[in-house]
């Protein structure tokens, strides 16, 4: 390219004065990188166009001065004032960066957007973790307090089983009901009755077993049981305590059981050993 | 600190892009006479438009000088085509209310190529006063296209001059300008 050629075309002032096209400009600004010539005969375009319209200038009038300071100074958090440079002076000191500072604002602004999104959707999704796991903790507790329920009483079963004072009373079907069998373990110290129920045929529904210490030839009721159908089945059951049993003896009564045996229905029965 | 009373060009943009108040009430002190000028120039006789438009040239010079860039051209350059692209959008978006109505330009704008008067009742100021000084048809395109704010295609639609006769004039146009601007 002939840059003389180029300077000659008029480009400099179109360029200047704002009248070339976009692809002009970026050609001219390209070139101007390349061409110290080019830049010069800007500038003195540039030049000559300012201090000509330095020479022309018309003042405009006093009020349009205070209302471009007025509006600027609403732009800022503090006023800026052309009259005073002390205060001008700290207020530049203060709001230098305005438009650093607007910019400033708008990122934060946008962050805080996000930030808010970002803690409404954690917010929603913990809360709904939460519940889920508020749900599940309290079923694992339920669990732990039946299972710990359960192991506090096979314990103190298990206690009561292998208690060397604890007295095993084997008991032994009758005629009418030779395939019936439990054991009851009687701890005389503590007075606890266990019934570990082997074989006891399931009854009506309205129908239990009840179990009675035998003592002086009267009867003390220990409780009721049902039947299970499972042989072999080895239920653990508490029974009311009793101090004192000459034998033990299981009967089957109505529902809930009844104040006496009724000894025609008496179906085990075992002596303890302190009768022996 | 005092005050400069003066800055180097260098020291002022870096001053204005401090924003800086000094800086920006000496900027406003020493150049809103000549940009009033050239915004008068534009929008004609109609005072307060000027006013309204100079106010938005110094507030989009204060909110833009970050994006000045001193190798692209002189401060004094940007704010001048700050101030000409102001005006002109002030007067279309004026022009649309009012004078427009349905006349798409006055006869008279480019009848001024075989001689007549290219702009009734405006002040013979400033670069206009230069205008006067070139050939009828190429003072009335400076006029369309530095003015008034039309392309070199507008500019060619509006005159039935071909499009590179329009740039070609144009282009001779501010030669001759410049020329009469030393």
């Amino acid at each position: 390219m002939n840059i003389k050629d180029y300077i000659a075309s008029g480009i400099v002032e179109s360029y200047v004065m704002g009248l070339a096209t976009e692809a002009e400009r970026s050609e001219f600004e390209q070139l101007c990188t390349r061409y110290p010539e080019l830049v010069a005969e800007r500038r003195q375009f540039e030049e000559s166009l300012e201090s000509h319209a330095t020479r022309h200038a018309e003042a405009p009038p006093d009020e349009v001065r205070a209302k471009i300071f007025a509006a600027l100074a609403g732009m800022k958090p503090e006023a800026l004032s052309s009259d005073s440079p002390n205060r001008a002076a700290s207020a530049s000191m203060e709001n230098r960066n305005f438009r650093g500072s607007l910019a400033w604002l708008r990122t934060v602004a946008a962050a805080a957007v996000i930030l808010l999104v970002v803690m409404v959707v954690l917010y929603i999704r913990q809360s709904r973790q939460n519940a889920d796991l508020a749900n599940e903790n309290s079923r694992l507790k339920e669990t732990v307090d039946t299972n710990q329920r359960l192991i506090e009483k096979i314990r103190q079963e298990t206690a009561v089983v292998s208690n060397p004072n604890s007295i095993v009373v084997n008991m032994t079907g009758t005629k009418i009901a030779p395939q019936s069998r439990a054991n009851v373990y009687w701890d005389s110290t503590s007075s606890s009755v266990y019934l570990v129920v082997k074989n006891m045929p399931r009854l009506p529904s309205d129908r239990q077993y009840q179990l009675w210490a035998l003592i002086d030839k009267g009867q003390k009721d220990l409780g009721v049981f049902d039947g299970t159908d499972s042989a072999g089945a080895n239920v653990i059951l508490k029974m009311n305590d009793t101090k004192r049993a000459q034998a033990f003896a299981i009967t089957i009564e109505k529902k809930g059981g009844s104040p006496h045996p009724t000894l025609d229905s008496l179906q085990s029965v075992g002596k303890t050993e302190l009768t022996q | 600190m005092a005050m400069p009373s003066t800055y180097t060009e260098q020291e002022l943009v870096r001053a204005l892009k401090d924003r800086n108040d000094q800086a920006f009430s000496f900027l406003y002190d020493h150049y809103a006479g000549a940009l009033y000028s050239i915004i008068r120039q534009i929008v004609s006789d109609n005072a307060g438009l000027a006013n309204d438009v100079l106010q938005e040239v110094f507030i989009n010079v204060w909110r833009k000088i970050g994006s000045y860039d001193q190798t692209k051209g002189r401060l004094f350059t940007w704010m001048l085509n700050i101030a000409r692209n102001a005006a002109i959008d002030m007067l279309r978006s004026k022009g649309y209310q009012n004078a427009q109505k349905n006349q798409e330009f006055p006869d008279t704008v480019y009848k001024g190529a075989s001689g007549q008067t290219v702009q009734p009742n405006v002040d013979h100021i400033g670069l206009r006063k230069v205008l006067e000084k070139l050939k009828p048809e190429h003072r009335v395109l400076v006029d369309l296209a530095y003015f008034k704010g039309y392309t070199h295609e507008e500019i060619a639609q509006i005159t039935s001059i071909p499009l590179g006769t329009v740039k070609t004039r144009i282009r001779n146009a501010l030669i001759q300008l410049r020329e009469h601007l030393q």
